[in-house]
């Protein structure tokens, strides 16, 4: 009887916990998750939405929309691998990740984000049969563009910080083929790096109309042992646009950033 | 029955402690949450830009002597969102400011809530909670 109500106690004790942890805050309401007051300040703009995904003329599961970012691909892009996977990371490549100060994140530069990660700013998709383009809000004010209309990637190309996109369907799902990256960008603010031999594999789908789900498949035989995929949500923000942000404006913070610590989990 | 409450509490803990809080930059890399500072005093100047909003105050301390404040808040398009407007802060307005201070030791915090003189009060960390 005693180990019982120990036991409920300990339960109660536990769905609290948990409800206090993953509860959704009150606009205005500081929570401690990935994106800080920026990814707050979207929780009251998330849709309720969960009717039919809409579709195109063209027959196509339609994903045209504002798509609020996932904090999973922020701080440690590890916290989107399926439970209990590991970042196959290469020796040097954890070496360099754990050498690496929060003080030169490219993000904290102001530079681009890079693909997977997100920054806790919302993100627009605009779909055409030929060609599909993310407007991305931060980090960076930038776009990507996802060739459809079956041409190949480049021969010759220059790396960049988003690299070279086509797109197609498989049923219901939009798989984005990119290479061409730089190896600039981190894959988060713990440092996760990569090189040039980077191919990421995304694969978009709308289960209903207020949700994206999406897969990145990450392939970069440079600095990871085998490929690994990380998994993804996106709600669909309502009574909010993509604003401008411009982070060089005025961005104060790096000569402060004197420690050491990343806002990613630990390795 | 003191082992299943410890392995939850640490499970806890952990689970606290592995929730990133960033913006376009390392929080804790910059402020130190363990120094919080509330701060009475004059607007002199509001930066209405990104990445992040800022406001300049002056305190004045028992003998007179002012010191200026450098105080970050969210992005604007993150304090629009939290139901900011760009006039809540007026320069020669009088403010109090929950914060937490820098590492650096400059004279630089990162505001968790801006309260006006008449009362009203907006949550406004460029930091989330820790």
């Amino acid at each position: 009887m005693k180990k019982d109500l120990a036991r409920s106690i300990v339960t109660t004790l536990f769905v609290a916990a948990v409800l206090i942890l993953f509860s959704t805050p009150a606009p205005g309401q500081v929570q401690a998750t990935g994106g800080g007051v920026a990814m707050t300040s979207l929780e009251h703009l998330k849709s309720k939405s969960s009717g039919p995904a809409p579709r195109t003329a063209d027959g196509k599961p339609d994903l045209s929309g504002l798509w609020g970012p996932d904090p999973h691909f922020m701080g440690d892009f590890s916290a989107a691998l399926k439970p209990g996977d590991v970042l196959p990371l290469q020796p040097w490549a954890l070496k360099l990740t754990k050498e690496r100060l929060p003080k030169d994140d490219p993000n904290a530069n102001c530079l681009p984000a890079g693909v997977p990660r997100m920054a806790p700013y919302p993100w627009k998709v605009i779909q055409t049969p030929k060609l599909i383009v993310f407007l991305m809000e931060g980090n960076m004010h930038t776009y990507r563009q996802i060739f459809m209309d079956g041409r190949g990637h480049p021969k010759d190309m220059d790396p960049t910080w988003y690299g070279d996109s086509t797109g197609k369907w498989e049923g219901n799902t939009l798989v984005v083929d990119t290479v061409g990256f730089n190896d600039k960008f981190w894959f988060d603010s713990s440092g996760h790096p990569h090189t040039e031999k980077l191919h990421v594999i995304e694969r978009y789908r709308r289960p209903d109309s207020g949700h994206l789900e999406f897969e990145v498949t990450i392939d970069d035989p440079g600095a990871y042992t085998k490929p690994f995929t990380l998994f993804g949500h996106s709600p669909l923000m309502v009574n909010t646009e993509i604003m401008e942000y411009f982070c060089v404006e005025n961005n104060q913070d790096i000569s402060h950033i004197v420690g050491t610590e990343k806002a990613g989990r630990a390795e | 029955m003191r082992t299943m409450v410890g392995v939850l509490v640490t499970g806890l803990g952990l689970l606290v402690a592995a929730l990133p809080a960033l913006a376009h930059h390392s929080f804790a890399a910059e402020y130190d949450a363990k120094r919080p500072v509330t701060l009475h005093g004059v607007v002199t100047k509001v930066e209405w830009f990104n990445p992040h909003a800022r406001f300049i105050i002056d305190v004045k301390d028992e003998t007179g002597k002012v010191t200026t404040w450098n105080l970050e808040l969210a992005s604007p398009n993150a304090l629009r969102r939290l139901g900011w407007t760009r006039d809540f802060l007026q320069v020669g307005g009088e403010v109090t400011v929950v914060g937490v201070l820098a590492k650096d030791g400059s004279k630089l915090a990162t505001a968790r809530s801006v309260t006006l003189a008449d009362g009203r009060k907006m949550v406004a960390g460029s930091s989330a909670s820790e």
